[in-house]
């Protein structure tokens, strides 16, 4: 008996709780819009980006924005995962990032929202970059997140203490290949202290690295167009990677490694962060996506400055971003619409730029002095940035993300080749050789979008 | 009399009961099992990237992995040796930590839980914690090696290691092993190590006489249990290697994820994963076969 009345008070319990429960969820009001917000990125991006929404929130009392955060990975294969997931599932959020390697496919298939009437409409055209926004059929679909690209950041205690002088921060006078060697060799040194050209130096024991590059597919591409190589031709059909130029591009990527000594070898998961290595002392220059700069910002006791990319042939520099797109999915296209805006526009999320996260999309930020300086005025950015790197803006490509299969085709043939050559066990032309010929065999080269 | 046409109340109720009880396994199987399989087998022949709409395109997507997807072979090359490398390592060293654990020693207890916890940790922080361990330049491996005058070995680095790495990592998990081992090891009857002792028997007697043989049908579960999970190896790679260097720790499951999330080649993946299903009762299959030489049940002559 006495059980038979637990029980019942167990269920009455259970549905109570559960009537609360589904009353919660009603407590929003008729004119009260949710909208979810994916994006990836390091802890840092994620306290930014959560910020810069909490201010929209507080802009437009009306809208409520969920952020849907996923860690970010370089190669974005998780990512991609997730948004495959979300969209058989017919799940997916309102706006967000999206990777923009994958964006052609998805905007073909209908995925995003058609952005040219509400554009227009807003007069958004003109004021931004002419890369920012991305055409499929000539229609736009979505807009480059930010104008990002290569830098190279170093540690002025270990360039001080190694003798080398202050490097150029103008793009088009900056250092040669050669020149650049010959300081790495400066900086490196075992842990007996000596360089690698010394006699008796162990290479398998090194205490302090010249340089550490970026090894991951968009960041090849500025030091192979800047010796005049490419890696497929925009047209999506071409394979140019077995190119004297490209080839030389890439050995001298891997000589760093293999026969100067000077950069460690970042193939594999097993590494300490570059950047902890530049705070170390353990690294003089560390050559990658400008973006680092907003953990390096963080990191008060370390002395960094910019230089400007060696130079192979000609300056070169890489436009990279996230992109980010309106899903067609969404049940309030105009809110969607309206917080994409603000997240592309620094006068609302200038924390964003100054935090060094982000460079700006908005041409007056690059053409008025007065909003150059609103975002480059600051502790984060170091001397000489715009020389450095703003301005080098003006030589950049766009990370060629129309190839169709561009993706596949760097997962299941090229990144095994060129980590074929970073391990030594290939020369460059051996390997780029042999991937081309795979690449053109392999019904891969579909054109682009 | 037919018992057939009328049956009784009480056996009514029984076969209501019956299928009562047995349909959320019914019903599992069907949604869980049954359901998916046949999808995954009709996806496999079609070409879908999960975003336009499936086209039906036949056996083609099995001629491509065998003819034209060169990675497809190395994968399962990879995984082979992965298996075949690990799975008789575990099995001893699990068998021989078993053998310790079971001896009367001080702190049995505490060296069972020390042997076993290993078991307990997530595989993804386990993971990261060989990546630290194995790694080149400050892994703390590296690091004694060196303090031995050794040189620095590329662990997960080099292409000819990064396979025996995951082994050695495999090896530090066998605690759920042991446990069985353990368990079966507390089953084998003292009388009949005692008739050993009688007999005049040593250890090794009592290992290759009693202990063994009656063991065998368990070290028959582990091996096959061990060897499916070494086929689908994936984790360590995913999160350690990422199948590098220059594919050498491509698993093949690790294979079948890039083609279906990576890729969007869902058919492509799809018929791979019917050919690992296929390889796995394959090997299976061979190994029940050639068991009952080796295994001994009692009861048996």
């Amino acid at each position: 008996m006495k059980r038979k009345v637990f029980i019942c008070i167990c269920i009455i319990a259970l549905i109570g709780t559960g009537l609360c429960l589904a009353n919660g969820q009603k407590e929003e009001s008729a004119d009260q819009v949710t909208l979810e917000y994916i994006y990836w990125g390091s802890p840092a991006e994620d306290a930014a980006v959560k910020q810069a929404l909490a201010e929209f929130e507080a802009a437009n009392p009306t809208i409520k924005v969920e952020p849907m955060y996923l860690p970010g990975d370089l190669d974005g294969s998780t990512y991609n995962a997730k948004m495959k997931a979300l969209a058989v599932s017919n799940s997916l959020p309102d706006v967000g990032y999206f990777r923009p390697e994958e964006f052609g496919n998805y905007a073909e298939n209908g995925y995003f929202l058609k952005l040219d009437e509400l554009m227009a409409r807003d007069g958004m055209d003109d004021s931004y970059l002419p890369q920012t926004w991305l055409k499929i059929n000539n229609a736009t679909y979505g807009a480059y997140t930010a104008a990002e690209c290569q830098v190279m950041w170093y540690n002025r205690d270990v360039l001080k203490e190694a003798g080398v002088p202050t490097p150029p921060t103008d793009y088009k006078n900056a250092w040669s290949w050669d020149d650049f060697v010959t300081y790495l060799k400066m900086i490196t040194i075992d842990s007996k202290g000596l360089h690698p050209d010394d006699a008796g130096f162990n290479p398998k024991d090194i205490a302090r690295y010249g340089v550490s590059y970026d090894l991951w597919s968009t960041m090849y591409y500025p030091s192979v167009w800047s010796n005049g190589g490419d890696i497929i031709d925009t047209d999506g059909k071409t394979v140019h990677v077995d190119t004297p130029e490209t080839i030389e591009a890439f050995q001298n990527l891997a000589d760093l490694m293999n026969v100067h000594h000077v950069m460690p070898r970042m193939t594999g998961g097993t590494n300490v962060s570059p950047l902890t290595m530049l705070a170390n002392g353990q690294l003089g220059f560390y050559v990658t996506g400008q973006w680092t700069l907003l953990d390096l910002g963080a990191m008060k006791e370390l002395n960094y400055g910019v230089a400007a990319l060696p130079i192979l042939k000609e300056s070169a520099q890489i436009y990279v971003s996230g992109v980010n797109v309106v899903f067609n999915a969404t049940e309030h296209p105009e809110e969607a619409w309206t917080l994409q805006k603000w997240m592309m526009d620094p006068s609302k999320t200038l924390d964003l730029y100054t935090s060094g996260l982000w460079m700006p999309t908005k041409m007056s930020y690059y053409t008025d002095p007065e909003d150059l300086a609103k975002w480059l005025d600051n502790d984060v950015h170091p001397e000489g940035f715009k020389e450095a790197v703003v301005d080098s803006m003006a030589v950049s490509k766009n990370e060629p993300i129309m190839i169709k299969n561009i993706n596949q085709i760097w997962g299941d043939y090229l990144n095994a080749a060129v980590e074929s050559i970073w391990i030594g066990e290939k020369t460059a032309k051996q390997a780029l050789t042999e991937a081309a010929e795979k690449i053109r065999k392999s019904g891969l080269l579909q054109g682009s979008y | 009399m037919s018992h057939s046409k009328k049956m009784g109340f009480n056996k009514k109720r029984q076969t209501l009961w019956g299928w009562i009880l047995i349909s959320p396994l019914c019903l599992g199987l069907t949604l869980w099992v049954a359901f998916p399989m046949g999808l995954s087998f009709f996806t496999s022949m079609t070409k879908w990237d999960m975003l336009g709409k499936a086209e039906f395109i036949g056996l083609k997507n099995y001629l491509i992995i065998f003819t034209q997807d060169e990675l497809f072979l190395k994968s399962i090359r990879n995984t082979l040796y992965f298996t075949f490398l690990s799975l008789p390592l575990q099995l001893f060293i699990a068998l021989a930590g078993a053998l310790l654990l079971h001896s009367q020693v001080k702190g049995q207890r505490a060296f069972r839980t020390i042997f076993y916890l290993p078991s307990l940790i997530p595989i993804v922080v386990s993971s990261v914690m060989w990546l630290w361990l194995f790694n080149h330049q400050y892994g703390l491996i590296n690091y004694f090696l060196n303090l031995l005058g050794f040189d620095r070995v590329q662990w997960i680095d080099s292409k000819h290691m990064v396979i025996p790495s995951l082994t050695i990592m495999n090896i530090w998990n066998v605690g759920n092993i042991i446990i069985i081992f353990l368990a079966g090891l507390q089953g084998i009857p003292n009388d009949l190590l005692e008739a050993v002792d009688i007999d005049g028997g040593r250890y090794w007697h009592k290992l290759r006489y009693v202990i063994l043989p009656l063991l065998s049908p368990i070290i028959l579960y582990n091996m096959i249990v061990n060897m499916i999970k070494c086929l689908q190896l994936f984790v360590e790679p995913y999160i350690m290697t990422n199948g590098g260097p220059v594919n050498s720790s491509l698993s093949f499951v690790l294979h079948i994820y890039n083609n279906a999330f990576k890729y969007g080649k869902m058919g492509t993946a799809n018929a791979m994963a019917w050919v690992l299903f296929l390889l796995t009762m394959l090997i299976s299959l061979v190994i029940f076969k050639t068991s009952s030489q080796w295994t001994y049940y009692e009861g048996d002559k």
